[in-house]
């Protein structure tokens, strides 16, 4: 390579650098020096001018926070506003580090302030600008806005502040539904900083300047980002203590918007209140099947979200935390529960899709299964069977599991695990909260990778009465019901129905999505919807009780969920078991039968029988609906003219 | 004043020769004036930052992880460098046009592309673009004939408008400038320098009026006239100037200046970490940065002085003056003297891309220092 280099010549080559080196750094120590010169024009010729445009310099923009979009239900009913309230705040920087504490400690006499909301607060202020202020006590009282007022000039840089603070008017009925809010922490602050950096967008971290609370949960949390709107600022001219004198200029906040839900507050209240009044710990999920809108998501027990807005206390947090019952936990959407006989009917559809039974194969049931080459009996919950001749609808009717037992083994566990997932189990149900759980659905791979065990015959044959490793949230269990009142089609579900500015002008959907499941022949889905029909009939459904004398048709699935099991010389007295050992109680179903408007799922943890407890709080739901929103069949609908279809009032 | 820096180094060279910082090809007059500015620089982002260990833990990754690459690159002889100069700069090219075709954009600009990992490929052409033309001119009978001038200049202006399209202004003038650097020291003829200066006056109504976005323009018209946008941009240039002005000779101390911490911006520890610097250590803290700079900046073209070839020798100068270019256009548009372009105050600013790339430049030099062959040999 040095042969190219003939022509060159390396003494001049040298001598241009030196001197273009020589050129480089004169230029560069001439404009270093002009910089210098700036800072001496601005630092020592202009000081002066600087210093007092500083110390007058109490024009500041800061910015305002937007108002929070409100939630609304499918009536209009508010469930989530913005009050008005007085909040005591501080302002790190003018109160100083080192009477930090003291103020701290005379205030929380002053104005009773426990140590939870302390160290709340203290938390909050580690990793935030120290020039803004935070609140430490929000909601204050009449009564304890005056004794401030009285004793204000004690606490430099602690103000009271008339806020915007989200409330909840039925908070303990919604919560589960809706969410709750509480304080920006230092691990959200990271996560948008993380982002920031990521992306060197750091108009996210802007927009959040002005706001304290942020969604922590559900709705909430899942649409923080429609629901807080942008940020605005103001110009303004404050005192010497950091006060503002005058607003001199102001770019408004723009209003998140407002979410208008597919829940009906009032069957919401009501599904709540039969929970209660059963004295269960459980869950209730309402799906419209035409659409995938759930009108009811209830979780008992519940409690208050307003706690946890202004600085949850530390007594009610530790109430909250320490409860056996785990109020703050959501069984609705995070509950798994072992399905039981609710998904017979899904799983007779299965039998005869496939191929495997027809309407017409029968079976004995001596009261026990067992399989080939092995004494183990899989007992049906009627210890002396349900006869000799029953056919797949009735099995469904009267919950056979013998029947099951031999269907599931007839399907196997490949099937029976594709079949199921068409129903939705084993998958997120698309709803819009990031807390949704989804649930096992068993598969010879599943087993491998969590029990590091081969798939067992026996596993199968649980899998029959949806019991075994199948677990289902009621979220689930509603859709997969909402598939038969529809006909083999399945939804995604949704909360929100509608975005809306604030103005009302603009609005937006989201869409939602659905998936076709039952292709070809109709006639099993028929069949097995006549099944469930009878179900809440008599002489023989299992929910027949429940749904005794209701003036609407019915289809439904009772379900008694084992949580103990039974050694195989034992008996299941329900008189003498403990209370945490007790069935489960569950219940799916659909009405009306022949135009179906709501599909719902009820479990009831700990309650005895599907049937007996949680058939009679469906049917009292499916009842509450229809007629307050006029959709009962009425004798006299005859002579009225067609003005009331029951499709017409549906959105 | 060079010279005797030269005989200054060359005697420094043979005592350091067996130290360990020789062992690890690590200049260390050149490490110690980073690592100063460097811990000048945390001080500030301390007190920018509203005081947050976290901000500092972050910075500090950063900054080895910056180091940890100076150290690697300065193994690695120049001749190697030279070896790859062409793969790096093709491959920068393909990374350039593969975010102009399908990069991931973020507030209107196109910057990013995704590889497992999201990078920025015009950082890649930072260091890219002074190897691929030094490499070029190395060969070339110096000083360069006008028909490898216009090679070279095609060399340094593909990628600057790749990048100029992205939209990235900053980005784009840095690396032309790189570019030019070499052209310049490889010797082009001053005349065609004066036609060059000519000819980019002519340019600016050209690239006022076709290639500079509104953004941009909006930029120049708030810096000549800072009340156009007083809620916006032009506060910023107005409170700076008052932050740094009312700092006065000695400023108002450390963690103590009241004006550069008034609002909620995220640039007050990036881009106007300056204005803080000038507020709490007055000019007196302005001269101390500006004599660190000046102390890197010397040892650079001291050490491109001493290179025994013409790549290194080309490109170790052109890294150096680039360098300069980052300080002096930061320092000019905090203190009023340039428009706002978003650069950072090199090595002191908090986070950014950047802080890797200078410091792969300096791990260039260091090879170039390090990897001296003794003449006597």
């Amino acid at each position: 390579m040095y042969k190219k280099q003939a022509v060159k010549d390396y003494g001049r080559e040298i001598s241009i650098f030196y001197v273009r080196a020589v050129v480089a750094l004169v230029i560069v120590v001439a404009l270093l020096l002009v910089l210098l010169f700036r800072q001496f024009k601005l630092q020592i010729l202009n000081y002066e001018a600087y210093q007092t445009q500083s110390e007058n310099n109490r024009i500041r923009i800061r910015p305002v926070a937007p108002i929070r979009g409100l939630i609304f239900d499918r009536n209009g009913i508010l469930l989530a506003e913005n009050r008005s309230i007085f909040a005591l705040e501080i302002t790190p920087e003018i109160v100083g580090k080192k009477n930090m504490d003291d103020t701290l400690t005379r205030l929380s006499r002053l104005l009773d302030i426990d140590d939870k909301q302390l160290s709340d607060f203290k938390e909050q202020i580690k990793f935030r600008s120290k020039y803004k202020s935070y609140p430490i006590k929000s909601k204050l009282t009449e009564e304890q806005v005056a004794i401030f007022s009285v004793n204000r000039h004690l606490y430099p840089g602690v103000t009271v502040e008339a806020r915007l603070e989200r409330y909840y008017p039925h908070g303990e009925d919604v919560v589960h539904a809706i969410g709750r809010m509480s304080a920006i922490n230092k691990a959200d602050i990271e996560k948008m900083e993380q982002e920031a950096e990521a992306t060197q967008d750091f108009s996210e971290l802007k927009n959040y300047a002005a706001t304290n609370k942020m969604g922590k949960l559900g709705l909430e949390k899942y649409y923080e980002e429609i629901l807080h709107g942008f940020v605005g600022q103001e110009k303004v001219e404050t005192d010497v203590r950091g006060r503002v004198v005058k607003v001199l200029e102001r770019q408004d906040p723009i209003a998140g918007q407002n979410l208008h839900l597919h829940l009906d507050y009032a069957l919401q209240k009501r599904a709540n209140q039969l929970l209660k009044e059963a004295g269960a710990r459980g869950a209730v999920v309402a799906v419209n099947p035409l659409n995938g809108g759930v009108l009811a998501l209830v979780s008992q027990p519940s409690y208050d979200p307003n706690l946890f807005t202004g600085g949850i206390s530390q007594a009610n947090y530790s109430a909250l935390i320490n409860s056996e019952e785990r109020p703050l936990y959501n069984r609705a959407v995070q509950g798994t529960y072992p399905p039981a006989s609710t998904i017979k009917p899904h799983l007779a559809w299965l039998g005869l899709q496939q191929g495997v039974i027809d309407e017409r194969t029968r079976i004995a049931d001596p009261g026990w299964f067992s399989l080939p080459n092995n004494k183990h009996r899989y007992r049906d919950w009627k210890p002396w069977g349900h006869g000799a001749t029953m056919r797949v609808i009735d099995s469904i009717i009267e919950s056979c599991d013998t029947f099951f037992y031999d269907l599931s083994v007839r399907l196997g566990i490949n099937r029976i695990n594709e079949g199921m997932q068409q129903f939705g189990f084993g998958q997120k149900t698309g709803l819009d909260m990031v807390e949704e759980k989804q649930g096992i659905m068993p598969s010879r791979s599943w087993k491998k990778d969590n029990r590091n065990e081969p798939w067992y015959m026996g596993d199968t044959v649980n899998i029959g009465i949806g019991q075994g490793f199948w677990t289902a949230t009621p979220l689930q269990l509603a859709n997969s019901s909402a598939v038969f009142a529809n006909d083999g089609i399945r939804f995604d579900l949704q909360l929100v129905k509608e975005f809306q500015n604030e103005d009302r002008k603009t609005s937006n959907t989201p869409v939602m999505s659905a998936e076709q499941i039952v292709t070809g022949d109709g006639t099993w889905l028929d069949t097995v919807k006549e099944a469930m029909r009878l179900s809440t009939l008599p002489p023989l459904g299992t929910a027949k009780t429940a749904f005794d004398g209701a003036n609407f048709s019915a289809a439904g699935k009772t379900g008694t969920a084992q949580v103990k099991s039974i050694a195989q010389d034992e008996t299941y007295d329900e008189e003498n078991i403990e209370d945490k050992f007790k069935d489960n109680a569950l219940f799916i179903g659909y009405a009306p039968y022949e135009n179906p408007q709501i599909a719902i799922a009820v479990v009831m943890e700990n309650a005895g029988g599907g049937g007996g407890n949680a058939a009679p709080i469906a049917r009292q739901l499916m009842e509450f609906y229809l007629q307050n929103n006029d959709l009962l069949p009425k004798a006299i609908a005859v002579s009225e003219p067609s003005a009331k279809q029951p499709q017409a009032s549906l959105d | 004043m060079l010279k005797s820096f030269n005989q200054n180094a060359v005697s420094n060279t043979h005592k350091a020769k067996s130290s360990i910082l020789w062992r690890l090809h690590l200049d260390a007059p050149l490490l110690l004036g980073l690592i100063l500015l460097m811990m000048f620089g945390l001080l500030v982002i301390y007190s920018a930052g509203g005081e947050s260990i976290d901000l500092i833990k972050r910075q500090v990754v950063r900054l080895g992880f910056g180091m940890a690459v100076m150290l690697v690159i300065a193994q690695i002889p120049p001749r190697i460098l030279k070896m790859w100069a062409p793969v790096l700069y093709v491959g920068a090219i393909g990374f350039l046009l593969a975010v102009l075709l399908f990069g991931e954009s973020s507030k209107g600009a196109q910057r990013w592309i995704n590889i497992g990992i999201r990078f920025q490929p015009s950082e890649m052409m930072k260091i890219a673009m002074p190897m691929m033309v030094a490499w070029y001119f190395a060969e070339k009978a110096l000083p360069p004939s006008f028909k490898h001038l216009i090679v070279g200049l095609t060399l340094v202006l593909v990628p600057t408008i790749m990048i100029m399209m992205q939209p990235d202004l900053g980005t784009s003038l840095l690396i032309a400038s790189s570019g030019f650097f070499i052209i310049f020291f490889a010797g082009i003829r001053w005349r065609y320098l004066l036609s060059a200066a000519i000819a980019g006056v002519v340019m600016v109504p050209i690239m006022w009026f076709f290639v500079m976005h509104e953004y941009q323009k909006g930029r120049v018209l708030t810096f000549l006239n800072p009340e156009r946008d007083p809620l916006g941009a032009g506060y910023h240039i107005i409170q700076s100037q008052i932050a740094i002005g009312s700092g006065g000779a000695s400023g108002k101390g450390w963690l103590k200046g009241t004006q550069s911490q008034l609002e909620f911006l995220p640039e007050r520890h990036t881009d106007f970490i300056f204005a803080v610097l000038g507020e709490e250590f007055g000019l007196i803290g302005v001269a101390v940065l500006l004599a660190l700079y000046l102390f890197i900046i010397v040892r650079g073209l001291q050490i491109s002085l001493q290179a025994q070839d013409t790549f290194s020798r080309l490109l170790g100068a052109a890294i150096t003056l680039t360098f300069f270019v980052y300080l002096f256009v930061n320092i000019g548009m905090v203190s009023g003297l340039l428009p706002v372009v978003g650069l950072p105050l090199p090595l002191v600013s908090y986070g950014g891309t950047s802080m890797v790339t200078l410091l792969a430049g300096f791990g260039i030099l260091m090879s170039i220092k390090t990897h001296r062959r003794l003449h006597s040999r």
